[in-house]
C-alpha cells in the first residue's frame, strides 16, 4: 500500500497558500487537509474556534463510510460530502488517494461558490502531493536520531 | 499509515484496538484518558456509540507523547465496533492502521468469540492490502478478575501460536490495570519500526 509522502516545509507552504486563497475568495471560516486515515495534515483559517485534531478524525471516517455506501448503490465514488448546518455548514472534497480536504464556511455562503473556488485549491494540492511524492524518499528526516531504546515509558498513570 | 511531517515535526500514528464484542476496548482507551498524566498533552475521547454504549463506529483519542529530540510524537487510539454484523465499519477504521491491540476476553466461554475475531481482524487487513506479519501488534488478555477465566497459556496457544510470538498483557482495564503496560508496548514497538525502517534507507 502506497503512503502519504513525507511532507516538508515548503510542501506545508505551498498547500497552506493554496487553502489561504480558498478562504479569501469563497470567506470560508477555515480550511483543511486530511489523511484519509485520519491525521490532521494542515489547516489555516480560523482553527481555534474547532477541534482540528477531533475534526480530522471524523471527517476522514465521515467520507470513509459514504464511499461504502457509493459502492453499495453502485456508484465509484462520491466525490465530496457536503453538510449543512444552521450556523456552519461543511464540505469534505476528496484530492486524490491520499488525502481529502475539509472547508467550513458561515451557513449562508452558497456551498457552490465554496465547490467552485475549491476546485482550484484541490488541484495545488494534488500538485504539491506529487511533487513530494516525485523527491526522493529518503531525502526525508532521519528518523534513527531519535534514540528511544533507554527512555522510560511514554504514557504514564496518575498517581492515585 | 503513519505520517511524517517535518514542517511542524511531527509523526502521527494511529493505533487500532480490535477484539470481541465486550472485550473491553472502549474501556482501555476511558481509562487511557481518565488515568494519563496530565502533564500529558490528551484530547477529547470522542465515542460514536449507541444509548446503551455499545460502539456503533469507532471511538477515537489523541494523545501526544513527550517530544524526543524535538520531535512530537502524536498517536490516535481508536476502537471497533465489536459486533459481528459491523464489518464494514470495521475495515474504514483499519485504514491506514500502524499498530493493532488485540484484546481479548478471558473467560472461558468467550474463547471462540477471541478466535474469531482475531481471523476477522486478519481477513479485513487482507482486504485492506495489509498483513498482520508487518504490522506491530500486541495481546491484551482483559478481564482477568472474573472467576471463569482461562489460563493463559491456553489463550496464549490460541491467540499467541504464529511464527513470532508478540508481548502479550494479563489486564482489569477497569481496575486500570494492564491499559498503560499494553499501550506503553505498543508505542515503543512503533517507534522501534520506525527508527529501524529510517536506519535501513541508504543515507
Amino acid at each position: 500500500m502506497s503512503t502519504l509522502p513525507q511532507l516538508l516545509e515548503e510542501d506545508i507552504k505551498q498547500i497552506d497558500a493554496g487553502l489561504d486563497d480558498l478562504l479569501s475568495k469563497s470567506e470560508a471560516t477555515c480550511a483543511l487537509v486530511i489523511d484519509k486515515g485520519g491525521f490532521l495534515i494542515t489547516q489555516t483559517g480560523d482553527t481555534r474556534r474547532f477541534d482540528a485534531t477531533t475534526l480530522g478524525a471524523l471527517a476522514a471516517a465521515m467520507y470513509a463510510a459514504t464511499q461504502g455506501i457509493a459502492s453499495l448503490v453502485s456508484e465509484v465514488n462520491f466525490s465530496s460530502v457536503y453538510q449543512q448546518g444552521e450556523n456552519f455548514s461543511l464540505l469534505v472534497h476528496n484530492v486524490d488517494e491520499h488525502c481529502l480536504l475539509l472547508v467550513i464556511f458561515k451557513a449562508q455562503i452558497s456551498v457552490g461558490a465554496v465547490k467552485y473556488y475549491a476546485l482550484n485549491t484541490l488541484t495545488q494540492v494534488a500538485q504539491q502531493m506529487q511533487t513530494a511524492q516525485a523527491r526522493s524518499p529518503d531525502e526525508g528526516l532521519d528518523l534513527s536520531v531519535l534514540n528511544i531504546a533507554d527512555t522510560a515509558d511514554l504514557f504514564r498513570k496518575k498517581k492515585a | 499509515m503513519a505520517i511524517i511531517n517535518q514542517a511542524t515535526k511531527e509523526l502521527q500514528v494511529k493505533i487500532v484496538y480490535y477484539g470481541p464484542a465486550m472485550c473491553g476496548k472502549t474501556t482501555n482507551l476511558l481509562k487511557v484518558h481518565e488515568n494519563i498524566q496530565t502533564a500529558q498533552e490528551k484530547g477529547k475521547l470522542v465515542s460514536l456509540a449507541t444509548s446503551s454504549d455499545r460502539t456503533l463506529f469507532f471511538d477515537f483519542l489523541p494523545i501526544e507523547a513527550m517530544s524526543i529530540k524535538g520531535f512530537k510524537t502524536k498517536f490516535q487510539l481508536y476502537t471497533v465496533p465489536g459486533q459481528v454484523i459491523y464489518n464494514t465499519t470495521r475495515q474504514l477504521v483499519l485504514r491506514g492502521v500502524d499498530g493493532i491491540v488485540f484484546v481479548a476476553d478471558s473467560q472461558y466461554e468467550k474463547m471462540a468469540e477471541n478466535v474469531e475475531s482475531f481471523a476477522n481482524l486478519e481477513d479485513n487487513l487482507r482486504t485492506l492490502k495489509l498483513n498482520l506479519a508487518d504490522i506491530p501488534y500486541v495481546l491484551q488478555y482483559n478481564k482477568r478478575d472474573l472467576p471463569n477465566v482461562a489460563q493463559v497459556d491456553y489463550m496464549e496457544f490460541l491467540l499467541n501460536n504464529r511464527d513470532i510470538q508478540v508481548p502479550s498483557f494479563t489486564a482489569c482495564a477497569h481496575k486500570v490495570e494492564g491499559v498503560f503496560e499494553t499501550l506503553n508496548m505498543i508505542t515503543r514497538m512503533l517507534l522501534h519500526k520506525f527508527i529501524n525502517e529510517s536506519a535501513r534507507k541508504p543515507a
